[in-house]
């Protein structure tokens, strides 16, 4: 290719207007013919970009088994998030019925240290009952001794 | 679709995936992961895969925008200084027998704003249309012709430049 034909469509290329056969022309000229001096500097350029689409990576990539229908199932999702749910009903209730357990038994607790308290006092007025029987002595002693 | 069918419709596109990953990202080892990221999005889309005019276009558009989200939140963290000069220069001596030329083409892209990379790794390295490009990109023909321009005056100049001060 003559080395006119290939300045012009340098010019185009670096302005964004050749078209794929145009670059391939050029990619083609610097990458497998003698290039003329004068446009050695372009070279790099050409060759590089070559060289860039040869580079590929050994790596295996994973691709994830298929979840067959066999084994996506969508009820056993339906199930599990059914069991979540009463999982967490059950529980819910559970604790409200062990709040009024306690609360039960604080309340008995209450009664019996009320009852205890009752008789107590109960008690203990009747030993003050029994005291008027003291005072009465005295008085009578007091007269006695008059 | 089944194992087979999305394994022979990705397979052939993996390595297109891998250099557009690398281009962007530069380092190996994450282009590789973004490449298998990819891939896993694409089998748990895949019904929705076959449905696109070219599944290609849509494989490189969310390989495009998985690596820029990657390099968004890399630089956000401060991981950006560990991704790797070194390995790149390893690759050149591994994948290609590159002349210093070539190398420094490669920095010089390595270096370029990642919209111009993205640009020159379509176009000229993979070689896709315009019209195909607009649509992996969502941008106009125009746009991308601009962008495209810029990026190969960018690279001659650079490369110009850096030549000019090596005879010196």
């Amino acid at each position: 290719m003559e080395s006119n034909n290939i300045e012009q469509l340098l010019d185009a290329y670096f302005e964004g207007n050749t078209t794929l056969r145009e670059e391939a022309d050029l990619m083609d000229y610097f990458n497998n013919h003698r290039v003329e001096d004068h446009l050695l500097q372009y070279k790099p350029i050409f060759v590089g970009l070559k060289a860039s689409k040869m580079e590929h990576s050994d790596k295996e990539f994973k691709i994830p088994e298929p979840i067959s229908s066999r084994t996506y199932k969508p009820w056993r999702y339906a199930i599990a998030a059914f069991l979540v749910v009463a999982l967490g009903i059950g529980v819910f209730f559970n604790s409200q019925s062990q709040m009024s357990q306690e609360e039960k038994e604080a309340l008995v607790a209450f009664e019996n240290s009320k009852k205890a308290m009752i008789f107590l006092s109960k008690k203990f007025n009747k030993g003050t009952e029994q005291l008027f029987y003291v005072e009465q002595f005295s008085i009578a002693k007091d007269r006695v001794f008059e | 679709m089944d194992k087979t069918e999305f394994t022979t419709l990705v397979i052939p596109l993996k390595d297109r995936l891998f250099r557009l990953a690398k281009r962007i990202l530069v380092s190996t080892d994450e282009a590789e992961d973004a490449v298998q990221e990819v891939l896993l999005k694409l089998w748990h889309g895949r019904e929705n895969f076959k449905i696109y005019k070219s599944p290609e276009a849509f494989a490189i558009t969310m390989t495009k925008n998985y690596c820029l989200d990657r390099l968004k939140s890399k630089q956000a963290s401060t991981l950006k200084i560990v991704h790797s000069d070194y390995r790149t220069s390893e690759n050149l001596e591994r994948d290609v027998e590159a002349s210093e030329g070539v190398a420094l083409v490669f920095k010089i892209m390595e270096n370029l704003p990642e919209q111009q990379r993205i640009m020159l790794q379509l176009r000229d390295v993979e070689q896709f249309e315009f019209e195909e490009i607009a649509e992996m990109l969502g941008k106009s023909e125009t746009a991308i012709r601009v962008t495209l321009s810029r990026a190969r005056k960018s690279v001659r100049d650079s490369l110009i430049k850096k030549y000019e001060y090596g005879i010196k």
